[in-house]
């Protein structure tokens, strides 16, 4: 299979009044994986489609190694495209549709239904070759279509929200399997997700989109711990906002005096956002300044929500180990660990 | 209980009636055109009269092959028309729906002068011009059936999977598109081809002879020689739509024999 080069060029899309896309730019290394994430409406799929060649854009340039590929039409891109729909030919079995794009490349048949048995024995439906796809599951069915995309040995894996209709043992399985293949196989990838979930868990990179425009694009840990908007610190993972006094680069917050990065907040009034395992849970100190009101058990981590004297409800995601005793209305103190504290405007 | 029993019996008696409704005109049709020359004796008399008419072949064959032609432009035009729409205008799709039901509303007379004026000089000589007027006329049942037929299925997506893995727009029509609303194109198709193989008014009107025309004229001189055509002519009718069937039926059992 071919690695290359996959870089958006400031593409900028509207629909009528509203801008799908705002000057987006994103270069993807050969063999990467980059999802988009993103809520429903910021522009991922656009972004998709307009690479893929099945939408157009206003403004900007798609060039696959180096070459501009943004007046070329969608089937003379060697992109391979797997959709949220399910998208295989009704009328074709599994290895018929595996072997529709290497049909369409004049490749004989023989040879055709041999890479496609091929294909559907890496994806684990060898014995499904003659089957329909209306006599496949969800999950089958997205199988056969990655098949499908990686049959034609594609330039580009394109991933339009794979795995959004299946339930949710499957989407794990084929999401790992979506990632052991796309390693194996070293093919670029541009998959868009609104599951932050899947989106971290298989990515080298996420770019995070808002209104039409990449808010930050970074590797999912430092997007997680080194957000870079507050639209990234609140959309990937859980973010407690709590009220806070900014003077000088140190931020006061729950009685804590809290040095953050460099910014351009004016001093004041600001929200000071903190990761739930951020904040520690203390018994039986003396100096509590907040009162339990749950305590969700998770496994491994419990998850419990304070209210302090003012009023304001704080997050905590703590080790189970010895939070046993936690009860509702339990007084106790929360410290805040001092890393990675964000700061925002209110 | 009562109220069971005489549900249980609105089915068959339904059933008997629309049947009865169907085949009586047409059995009693086939009977008299056995009979010998009005008596009570049965004959074949009347089917060899039509066999014996020199023209009868002929006619056949002109209709035949205007309907062959108008199935052929639907097949060309409507399809590509109907599934873009589909794909890429979809709000013209209303405007579309009112237009294919004014062969429906505007008179023949009136149909036939406007759409013969709009085809080009050399065609509007041919007898080929009827087969475009055939499609004009079939269009309200042609445009539905493919209508039905593409919002039936996830035309879109499976479009756009098709050009993604390398299908010109051509081949999209060709290999997805058209063997996934068979069974729409087919209807469509027959639809075109019986109304064409039966249309006489517009093709009169135009002046031109076809096998329906034929019939009228033949028939003042043979009454159930006429009888034994129009006979004939259904029961080919009732044959092509039962071999359509039968090669629909013979290709989806393919399917699940190879689903197997």
């Amino acid at each position: 299979m071919s690695s290359a080069t996959l870089e958006i060029q400031g593409i900028s899309r509207r629909f009528g009044e509203v801008v799908a896309l705002d000057e987006l730019n994103i270069k993807i290394k050969p063999g990467e994986l980059v999802a988009l994430l993103g809520p429903s409406g910021c522009g991922k799929t656009t972004a998709l489609r307009i690479v893929a060649g099945l939408e157009s854009t206003d403004s900007g340039h798609v060039l696959l190694r180096g070459k501009d590929m943004t007046e070329v039409s969608a089937n003379h891109r060697n992109m391979g495209m797997v959709f949220q729909a399910y998208s295989l030919f009704p009328n074709l079995n599994a290895e018929e549709n595996v072997a529709f794009g290497l049909q369409m490349r004049k490749v004989p048949k023989l040879n055709r239904l041999t890479k496609a048995r091929e294909l559907l024995e890496v994806v684990g439906l060898n014995t499904q070759a003659k089957r329909f796809p209306h006599q496949l599951s969800g999950g089958q069915q997205q199988r056969v279509a990655l098949a499908r995309a990686l049959a034609i040995e594609p330039d580009v894996l394109l991933l339009d929200e794979p795995l959004s209709a299946l339930d949710a043992q499957v989407r794990a399985n084929l999401r790992e399997e979506i990632r052991r293949l796309q390693l194996s196989l070293g093919t670029t990838t541009l998959f868009v997700t609104h599951d932050q979930e899947e989106a971290m868990s298989i990515s080298d990179r996420v770019g995070v989109m808002n209104n039409g425009r990449l808010e930050q694009i970074a590797s999912p840990d430092e997007l997680y711990n080194k957000p870079a908007t507050a639209f990234v610190a609140s959309f990937v993972g859980l973010m407690n906002r709590l009220p806070g006094v900014l003077n000088s680069q140190i931020v006061e917050v729950l009685g804590q005096r809290i040095s953050v990065a460099e910014n351009d907040l004016a001093n004041g009034a600001v929200k000071v956002l903190i990761r739930p395992e951020r904040v520690s849970v203390i018994q039986k100190t003396g100096e509590n300044n907040a009162k339990v009101i749950t305590r969700s058990f998770l496994g491994a981590s419990s998850r419990i929500i304070c209210e302090m004297r003012d009023g304001t409800v704080i997050q905590s995601l703590v080790a189970s180990a010895g939070t046993g005793s936690l009860n509702p209305g339990d007084e106790v103190k929360l410290v805040i660990d001092e890393h990675d504290v964000l700061v925002a405007n209110v | 209980m009562a109220n069971m029993r005489k549900r249980g019996l609105l089915v068959p008696i339904t059933l008997t009636a629309c049947i009865i409704f169907i085949t009586l005109p047409f059995g009693s049709a086939t009977e008299f055109s056995f009979r010998d020359g009005g008596k009570t004796k049965h004959s074949l008399a009347a089917y060899r009269w039509i066999l014996a008419q020199e023209d009868f072949l002929h006619y056949l064959g002109v209709s035949f092959r205007l309907a062959l032609g108008a199935v052929l432009i639907t097949l060309v035009i409507m399809v590509p028309t109907v599934a873009w729409l589909h794909l890429k205008a979809q709000r013209f799709r209303p405007l579309m729906e009112f237009l294919t039901l004014l062969p429906l509303v505007v008179p023949v007379v009136a149909l036939a002068i406007g759409a013969q004026s709009a085809l080009p000089e050399a065609l509007q000589s041919s007898e080929y011009e009827l087969s475009f007027m055939y499609v004009v006329l079939a269009m309200p049942y042609t445009y539905r059936a493919l209508d039905i037929g593409m919002s039936a299925i996830p035309l879109k997506t499976i479009t756009e999977a098709a050009r993604g893995l390398g299908a010109s727009w051509i081949k999209a029509i060709t290999f997805v598109i058209a063997p996934v609303i068979r069974n729409a194109v087919v209807g469509s198709l027959f639809l075109t081809l019986a109304l064409s193989l039966g249309e006489f008014t517009l093709t009169s009107l135009l002046h031109w002879d076809t096998f329906p025309t034929w019939v009228t004229s033949v028939s003042q001189q043979n009454i159930i020689g006429a009888i034994a055509l129009s006979v004939f002519s259904l029961a080919a009718a009732f044959f092509l739509l039962f071999a359509i069937g039968l090669v629909t039926m013979r290709s989806k059992s393919d399917a699940t024999e190879g689903q197997k």
